[in-house]
Parts: C-alpha cells; sequence; structure tokens
C-alpha cells in the first residue's frame, strides 16, 4: 500500500527531478478524466483524431487508458502487453474517487462502497479502418 | 462562509488556508496543507492511502453507516435570519454530535474486541504446539510405571494366596 515505486536512484534521469514531472506544465491525465474519456462518444473522437503533424505518429495510434499516443500500430500492440498497461487497466476497474466521496468520508452522508466498472484493452481492428 | 473539505484527506479548510486548483476541465480541488497537495500531484489514490479518512471509511475502521450521519448536508439555499430557529439549530447540533460521538466510540470498542478474541485463539494454539516446553514428555512416566508394577505384584500375590 505504503510502498514506493521508485526502485533506485541511479543512470535513469526520469527519476532524478522528481518535483519536476509534478509541475502542471507536465501534468498527465487524471483516473476521473480518462473514466470520462472512456464513454463511448469520446472515445470514438480519440480513437479516430485527425492527422496532426505535432504529436506522436501524427495522432493516428493512441492508447485510450493509458492517454498515450504511438508512433505506429506495432507498438500501441506492443504497450498492450506490459505490465503498466495492465496495472492502468485495474486502476481503471474502480470507479473514480470524487469531491463527494471525501466529504461523505469527512461526515456528510453514509458510505457508499465504489462501484465496479468493466475496462478492456480498446479493439485494435477497429482502429485499423 | 463555507468551511469546504478538503479532497484528499477530508479535514476541514477554513476561509484563507490550504490551496485550491483548478485543472484544465474546470474541475476544483482544494486541498487543506502542502501535505495532501503533494500526495495530489503524486496522483495517489486517496482510498489507498492509510491516513485519509477516505481510506478508514472504505477499509471500516469507522463507523460508515448511520443516521446520525445525515444531518451535515452542503445546502445550497440559503436561509432567512430567525433567532428561535437558531437557537434550535445550535442546540440540536449539540445533541447530534453527542450522538455521534457515542456511536463512533462503540464502533470502535465492538472493532476491537474482534483482536482480543484473535489474540486468545493464537495464544491457545501456541500453548497447544509448544507444550513441551512446559511440560517434559515423560514427566511423571516413572512414577507411572512403578504403580503400575505395584499393582502388578500385589495381583500375583493375590493369585498365589488362592493357590
Amino acid at each position: 500500500m505504503g510502498k514506493s515505486k521508485q526502485v533506485g536512484n541511479h543512470k535513469s534521469d526520469k527519476k532524478k527531478h522528481i518535483s519536476k514531472t509534478w509541475k502542471t506544465k507536465r501534468r498527465t491525465k487524471d483516473l476521473d478524466q480518462i473514466h470520462s474519456d472512456m464513454k463511448p462518444d469520446t472515445a470514438t473522437k480519440l480513437l479516430n483524431q485527425e492527422v496532426d503533424y505535432d504529436v506522436t505518429g501524427c495522432a493516428q495510434h493512441y492508447c485510450l487508458h493509458c492517454a498515450r499516443y504511438f508512433t505506429d500500430m506495432r507498438s500501441l500492440k506492443e504497450h498492450f502487453k506490459t505490465k503498466g498497461h495492465k496495472k492502468r487497466l485495474k486502476l481503471l476497474r474502480e470507479e473514480p474517487y470524487t469531491q463527494a466521496e471525501a466529504e461523505r468520508a469527512a461526515g456528510m452522508g453514509s458510505y457508499i462502497a465504489p462501484k465496479k466498472v468493466e475496462v478492456k484493452t480498446q479493439n485494435v481492428e477497429e482502429d485499423m479502418d | 462562509m463555507r468551511i469546504e473539505k478538503c479532497y484528499f484527506c477530508s479535514g476541514p479548510v477554513y476561509p484563507g488556508h490550504g490551496v485550491m486548483f483548478v485543472r484544465n476541465d474546470c474541475k476544483s480541488f482544494r486541498f487543506c496543507r502542502s501535505k495532501c497537495h503533494k500526495n495530489f500531484k503524486k496522483k495517489r489514490n486517496p482510498r489507498k492511502t492509510r491516513w485519509t479518512k477516505a481510506f478508514r471509511k472504505a477499509s471500516g475502521k469507522e463507523l460508515t453507516v448511520d443516521n446520525a450521519l445525515e444531518f451535515e448536508k452542503r445546502r445550497n439555499i440559503p436561509v432567512k435570519y430567525n433567532r428561535n430557529l437558531w437557537d434550535k439549530t445550535v442546540e440540536a447540533m449539540k445533541r447530534v454530535e453527542e450522538i455521534k460521538q457515542k456511536r463512533q466510540a462503540r464502533f470502535i470498542m465492538n472493532r476491537l474486541k474482534k483482536g482480543k478474541q484473535l489474540e486468545k485463539e493464537e495464544a491457545i494454539t501456541e500453548v497447544k504446539k509448544n507444550i513441551h516446553l512446559i511440560k517434559a514428555p515423560h514427566a511423571g512416566k516413572a512414577k507411572q510405571l512403578e504403580a503400575k508394577m505395584v499393582q502388578k505384584l500385589q495381583e500375583d500375590v493375590d493369585m498365589g494366596d488362592d493357590n
């Protein structure tokens, strides 16, 4: 539970400036944002984006759950097999935390257990069209 | 004036205290102190962070479902001042708080009882497993044998008498 994800602090430049990775400039999507992305109409919009030369892979290969662009179909498929992606799916299986839940925990109403949400890796064949 | 609740730890956020973060989709998050803000930036889940109220509720450490918890609510309609109502409300708040405290205390005491019972069971099994440390396995066996021999001799003597 309280275990740190960081394993070793040598060599890897990514882990050297942790405070910089938390800057709002570099902010990545939160889980509740991804939950709203997963709604069918936004999901189709995100998965079928127009060609944008500024984005990795021209925004053609997007992983909905990890909110990440990939250069080509192969790397996207490889990504689906990774531990990071599977962990992300597991995290998304629970309903996102909200301010309402924080208030309930503070004594404004009774506790309501978070619902389970079914999450599956996006269909790749659909993307090819 | 409204005392907000911290997004992360559910603590009170008084006016002029803490930080508010507004995400680029207009959703706002209030934090009571930098500790909570930092943990939010690390994308920690309050349900999984041991020291938050959300964790304590989610894992059954505290009273979760009770009528006493239903009084405090976010009310968005202002009520016109009325001295009588004011007095009554203050009185009721005290009473509700008293009842809530009592119920929470009772809940926790009941929760701790389980641990005591388990401790007892564990102690009994430990004694059963390590009984050889308390009582030697052959303790008193010599005496038993002696008693048996004496009995046998007695029987033999009796038989001899009969013949």
